[in-house]
């Protein structure tokens, strides 16, 4: 139940009554309680054998070389008649830098394999706590190294290759591209954040606002505190963790950022769109009135839900579409 | 396509789907979802199609929430009817468990979303506590009753059929539940209800919080509760958010059927000698018993002020015990 005083924008009403069926059963997340949490496995959007197969879709796993060469998990996504090269989507998923497996998120961009007959790499990078930053986004970057390095054979073309990912996916997205960009490679012609985890400062209005929904100020400050220990809030984090952070966003690629009007990481997004305008990067930014985290989900059939899935769509489309 | 309701369960197996559906519908009803809205939440709930129909209007979506055009040939199945909107869902061969309550609830709800928006209906808006003085008493004038009349609410399961007074469904902390005005005291009786106070027509939100307390309390023994017979303790009972429920209550929800019924032997009892003989025990186990309670509750039931704390705990706690709405 909210206990802040401090008055927000409401939750959409579709969504709201999603909310009240869910809210209660999803368990307290707590640094003690992040085992639990994963047993769970806990995906919206499950990615079964049955949708491949409906889509005409096929998945190979592969083990590749993560950060300092450990072993990684990827699964390779692409139209089983897929021939030459297309556009290639490095896919990061979510789950508060904490839970959450390379499944949870691809579902979101079928369409995409099968509309563009783009090939899609989602990688199963180290989480925290147990691994801590800078695990996470090195792996993801090692990932998106190893895409780029192998497009030939995965029939990709290596100057169109989007990275995307929700949530603290698309943190870490918003981070490797940086990465990218200092390193000078892999190659990126988009970035994908869906409701991205940007920002491990905890000030903004935003998160003041929500301690309800479906990803809480409490729940990330166990992500962040996860993922940076006593670093969090100091002077002492990376801009490749905490994109936020970094005060100098030229030279990335294109942006899309979506997030809800009623979310934890509304200002965080916004900002971030606005400093990728201040810089001179193209971005499209998109705001959805009343939406919780993760809304698009945890309640795609909604009106606001499908809403913000077909502007993503048209997004991709207008940048892997040829 | 995994039905909504059972992508929403699977979070939490041991909720009964039925429950769900109910819950979903209350929320949706509660937030002021519109008839497409109802649709796609029906759709998604029972991975089929849900359709509405109001006079040559046809309205359908899919379990994912995309609008369906109605060619003109177009027959709807039969479904329900509420306020004069025909509402169905469309399933290519067998029905799947939930559909008939899924209609069922749509139904419901739609009939709720329509007296809302209808001018005419005016009881919801005349038991609404945000409502201006001003509003009620308009709402009241719609119904024909003066702002001083003396009336009360009564609350009853939203399944009974709705009566000859002035009746609405209106959603409360424990679901959806009917509403009916009684000017004269003159109701026929209804299988459970609960009576409202008896108040002037402007303050009928008072007396509809109040049946709906009394309908709460009631059981298979006690089938009809007047909120007026609580006395002082309605006092309470209104002022209480199970939501955020006290110790006393969540310490006593936690005693197994033995140890309640032992408690209310207890505190009816002179001693603690009456007690063991009425509940078929044995003294030094009852004497046991009551220090263990004690203990758990963290006072003892038998002094004065601790039979007043249980019997207190012991209302709230009928205040918040989950239980199907549809009871």
């Amino acid at each position: 139940m909210p206990t802040t005083m401090i008055p927000r924008p409401p939750f959409d009403p579709e969504l709201d009554a999603i909310l009240t069926l869910v809210s209660d059963q999803l368990p307290h997340l707590t640094l003690d309680t992040i085992q639990e949490f994963r047993a769970l496995g806990i995906n919206p959007l499950e990615l079964t054998a049955e949708k491949l197969d409906e889509a005409g879709v096929t998945r190979r796993d592969l083990t590749i070389e993560g950060f300092q060469g450990a072993d990684m998990l990827v699964s390779v996504l692409a139209r089983a008649d897929h021939t030459g090269n297309g556009p290639g989507i490095y896919h990061i998923h979510g789950g508060g830098m904490i839970t959450g497996d390379r499944l949870l998120g691809p579902l979101s961009m079928l369409s995409w394999i099968v509309d563009h007959d783009a090939v899609l790499v989602t990688a199963e990078y180290r989480l925290a706590p147990e691994f801590p930053d800078p695990y996470p986004v090195e792996d993801c970057y090692a990932g998106l190294v190893w895409t780029a390095e192998h497009a030939e054979e995965l029939g990709v073309d290596p100057d169109r290759i989007i990275i995307a990912g929700a949530s603290a996916g698309g943190g870490l997205a918003a981070g490797t591209a940086l990465l990218a960009r200092d390193r000078k490679g892999p190659r990126l012609v988009g970035q994908m954040l869906i409701c991205p985890m940007l920002d491990d400062r905890d000030e903004s209005v935003s998160t003041l606002q929500y301690d309800a929904g479906t990803w809480t100020r409490k729940h990330n400050r166990v992500g962040w505190d996860a993922l940076l220990g006593d670093r969090r809030g100091t002077p002492d984090v990376s801009i490749y963790a905490a994109p936020a952070r970094a005060t100098d966003l030229s030279g990335l690629p294109p942006a899309f950022i979506d997030c809800g009007s009623a979310e934890v990481f509304r200002d965080e997004d916004v900002a971030y769109a606005t400093a990728l305008w201040q810089a001179g990067v193209q971005a499209e930014l998109h705001v959805w009135a009343g939406g919780f985290h993760g809304f698009d989900m945890l309640a795609a059939h909604t009106a606001v839900g499908q809403a913000s899935i077909a502007a993503r769509d048209n997004w991709a489309a207008r940048l892997l579409g040829s | 396509m995994q039905e909504l309701v059972g992508r929403l369960t699977a979070l939490d197996p041991e909720a009964s789907e039925t429950l769900k559906v109910v819950a979903y519908f209350d929320a949706l009803v509660a937030a002021g979802v519109g008839l497409d809205g109802l649709l796609r939440a029906a759709a998604a709930l029972s991975g089929a199609v849900a359709g509405a129909q109001r006079g040559v209007r046809v309205s359908r979506y899919d379990a994912v929430g995309r609008r369906l055009d109605a060619t003109a040939d177009f027959t709807p199945p039969p479904g329900r009817v509420a306020e004069r909107i025909r509402v169905w869902l469309e399933r290519d061969g067998a029905p799947h468990a939930n559909d008939e309550m899924v209609v069922e609830r749509l139904a419901l709800a739609v009939e709720l979303q329509q007296r809302h928006r209808s001018p005419d209906s005016g009881l919801d808006i005349a038991v609404d506590p945000s409502r201006s003085t001003d509003e009620r008493s308009s709402a009241l004038a719609r119904l024909r009753i003066s702002a001083g009349e003396r009336i009360r609410l009564v609350a009853t399961s939203v399944n009974e059929a709705p009566p000859g007074a002035p009746s609405t469904i209106v959603p409360t902390r424990y679901g959806l539940l009917r509403a009916t005005v009684d000017t004269s005291g003159g109701l026929p009786p209804r299988r459970r209800s609960g009576l409202g106070t008896w108040v002037r027509a402007d303050h009928a939100p008072d007396s509809w919080g109040a049946a709906v307390v009394a309908y709460r309390l009631t059981d298979k023994a006690d089938p009809i509760v007047d909120a007026t017979d609580l006395g002082a303790m309605l006092i309470l009972a209104r002022s209480y958010d199970p939501e955020v429920p006290h110790e006393d209550v969540t310490r006593l929800a936690r005693c197994d059927a033995v140890e309640s019924a032992v408690l209310r032997a207890l505190v009816e009892a002179d001693s603690i000698r009456s007690a063991a003989t009425r509940l078929g025990m044995h003294h030094s186990s009852v004497q046991a018993r009551h220090e263990a309670l004690t203990r758990e509750l963290g006072y003892d039931p038998r002094t004065p002020i601790g039979r007043m704390r249980y019997v207190a705990a012991a209302l709230l706690l009928r205040l918040s015990d989950p239980q199907s709405t549809n009871s």
